[in-house]
């Protein structure tokens, strides 16, 4: 019996390419789209602050500042020279993030230990508080070594080789730091690939919202499901003969996509993806996940009268439960109130879940939690969709 | 064969069957007549167990109906009035797939589906897509799904609705060929000519109640002069009843 409803769905979803489409080729797509799109958001070379230096001193300090600021990957210096006000101010409408003179005297006044506002900091209106930090920081940092150099040269006299010894300690603070992202090895950082390929997993199961409703209120609709129940097919039997070929169909998304991110995007420059250490929590969460994705389309299904109804509402459970969820826009970029907002999406605890696995490289006890929770969430849906299901018969609606 | 006393089912406030009485003989084709609304559609779903309903009781192969639902239902077949199949799978896959859910396999699945396709005459559409058969065909294998239990009583809600005079025939032509094979019909039409081209009782139903109820031979003879036809009897039985009923 069974068998008769699995191959039946099969053979209406392989033939149904809109279905196939929506399943298959659109989340793969986004796959490759988001993971090129994100893939400087993680790296930790990147420049991604532009600056420009106006030098109106044009001393051996400047010159030094100057050079010292160009040493950071993470700062790109504009390569324009800004002489007028005009060009300044245009500069920093059209992308550069921050201006830095230098004005005549800089060097006369820099030991001066009263002098202040020595340098002069333009910065374009969008800039946010975390990046001025970032640039005071590195320029404060800058300012300091060369004043302690000074400060060593005129100790050397006292002090003999006191300034060879303590270069190393001067320039190389960097090499002295070992970054260990969490779950990674120390040799790995995370990558755009490993942030939307679960996201995108979590989104395209969901996607079985619409197939999925349109069969069943055809069925519907045409008398199919009455003819089967006068064929005595019992609502469980029935509702297992959707569960079950949706969960495959879920199966074979997860490591269609996994296998875009493995083997696909390393080919268009982006990271290739790594699967984590726990293929069993990999299962956990996919299932879980797939359960939810199948509840709320069956609620949808037996709720609404017509496919044009089930793909509308479907869509936008869709949309919305990715964009609260972390999908659309990492969590990690929302504020604190959207993050916590964000865990009333059953996709958000999917994408914890393959967070956990794929990016934090953590076993399956780790996600038991989210697990559990999606399929609880799936099995009430299920429940709830059983009793709309059992009314609606008996009413004859 | 079948047998309903008092049965009444009720719609919220609205009375869809009242008090509702009927012995349908096993091997008749019965005919159920009524106006939108008179509780054929209602009756057909309450024999199929598709439906409950609040009083009376019903019997089906000496079997009563709540208790026996399942094994009455593997004897039985219903063909609705939509084409309750998969237009997107061929008729052979519509015919297997039907048939799988109802656990027929071996010879019992090849002897039920030769006779379900030589009866409909579908051989040589097997392999084409349900979407691409014309009205008519549809229709033949809606009725061939039908048989694939090889049932005793078959339910028939409006069969023959929108499709082609030639088609509409056929598919009477094969309602009584199942008189041959001992089968018991339940037929509901509109058509009044179809009624009294194939069926040899049947049933005039209107709000809930039955009309006038017997052999259709017996029926036309006591209750009209000899050019009345079955249609004005209808017609005068049911807007009597409405008259009255507004009274």
């Amino acid at each position: 019996m069974l068998n008769a409803m699995l191959r039946k769905e099969f053979i209406l979803i392989l033939r149904d390419k809109h279905a196939l489409a929506a399943l298959f080729i659109m989340p793969s797509i986004f796959i490759l789209i988001m993971s090129m799109a994100l893939k400087d958001t993680f790296d930790t070379d990147r420049p991604f602050i532009r600056y420009a230096i106006i030098d109106q001193d044009q001393t051996e300090i400047s010159f030094k500042i100057v050079s010292a600021l160009s040493n950071n990957k993470t700062l790109e210096q504009h390569n324009k020279k800004i002489t007028e006000q005009d060009q300044l101010l245009k500069a920093l409408n059209s992308g550069l993030h921050f201006a830095l003179t230098i004005p005549k005297g800089f060097a006369e006044q820099f030991d001066n230990e009263k002098a202040s506002r020595l340098l002069h900091l333009n910065v374009a209106s969008d800039v946010k508080q975390d990046m001025l930090a970032l640039f005071k920081g590195e320029l404060t940092r800058v300012i300091t070594i060369l004043r302690i150099e000074e400060m060593l040269q005129e100790l050397e006299a006292v002090l003999p080789g006191i300034t060879e010894k303590t270069d190393p300690f001067m320039h190389s603070t960097n090499n002295r730091i070992e970054v260990h992202f969490n779950g990674l090895k120390p040799d790995q950082h995370p990558s755009s690939t490993q942030q939307s390929v679960p996201s995108w997993i979590v989104f395209g199961m969901f996607f079985i919202i619409i197939p999925m409703s349109t069969i069943f209120i055809n069925e519907r609709k045409q008398n199919t499901l009455m003819r089967m129940q006068a064929m005595n097919i019992s609502i469980p039997i029935l509702f297992a003969g959707k569960i079950i070929p949706y969960m495959l169909i879920n199966q074979i998304q997860v490591w269609l996509m996994i296998g875009v991110g493995v083997f696909i995007v390393p080919l268009l420059g982006a990271d290739a993806l790594t699967l984590g250490n726990s293929l069993p929590g990999l299962f956990m969460v996919s299932t879980g996940l797939s359960l939810a994705a199948i509840g709320t389309s069956i609620v949808i299904a037996v709720s609404v009268n017509t496919v044009e109804q089930a793909t509308t509402i479907g869509g936008i459970i869709n949309i919305l439960f990715g964009a609260i969820g972390g999908v659309m826009v990492p969590k990690f970029f929302m504020p604190q109130s959207m993050q916590t907002l964000s865990n009333i999406s059953p996709m958000s605890w999917g994408l914890e879940g393959f967070l956990d696995i794929f990016l934090r490289a953590l076993s399956s006890r780790a996600v038991l939690t989210e697990s559990l929770a999606l399929a609880g969430f799936g099995i009430v849906l299920l429940f709830i969709a059983w009793a709309i299901f059992a009314r609606r018969t008996r009413n004859g609606t | 064969m079948i047998r309903i006393e008092n049965l009444s089912k009720r719609y919220n406030t609205k009375l869809a069957l009242d008090q509702l009485s009927m012995h349908i003989k096993k091997g008749v084709i019965f005919g159920l007549l009524g106006p939108n609304g008179a509780g054929k559609t209602t009756l057909i779903a309450i024999l199929n167990g598709l439906s409950s309903f609040e009083k009376g009781s019903i019997e089906i192969f000496g079997l009563a109906l709540n208790s026996h639902l399942k094994q009455i239902r593997k004897r039985c077949t219903f063909i609705p009035q939509s084409l309750a199949l998969y237009e997107n799978l061929s008729v052979v896959e519509n015919l297997r797939f039907f048939a799988g859910i109802q656990l027929i396999a071996g010879s019992e699945l090849k002897n039920n589906l030769d006779y379900a396709i030589s009866v409909n005459h579908l051989e040589n559409l097997l392999d084409q897509k349900a979407a691409t058969l014309s009205g008519g065909q549809k229709r033949r294998l809606n009725i061939a799904i039908g048989l694939l239990n090889n049932p005793e009583i078959l339910y028939f809600d409006e069969p023959t609705i929108g499709i082609d005079p030639e088609s509409r025939n056929d598919i009477l032509e094969t309602i009584r060929s199942f008189k041959e094979d001992n089968k018991t019909v339940i037929y509901t039409s509109h058509y009044m000519d179809e009624i009294e081209k194939i069926c040899d009782e049947a049933a005039i139903i209107n709000h809930g109640k039955i009309v006038l109820q017997g052999n259709l031979q017996a029926m036309l003879k006591e209750n009209r002069d000899p050019s009345m036809s079955l249609e004005s009897l209808f017609i005068q039985l049911t807007s009597h009843h409405w008259d009255d009923g507004h009274a």
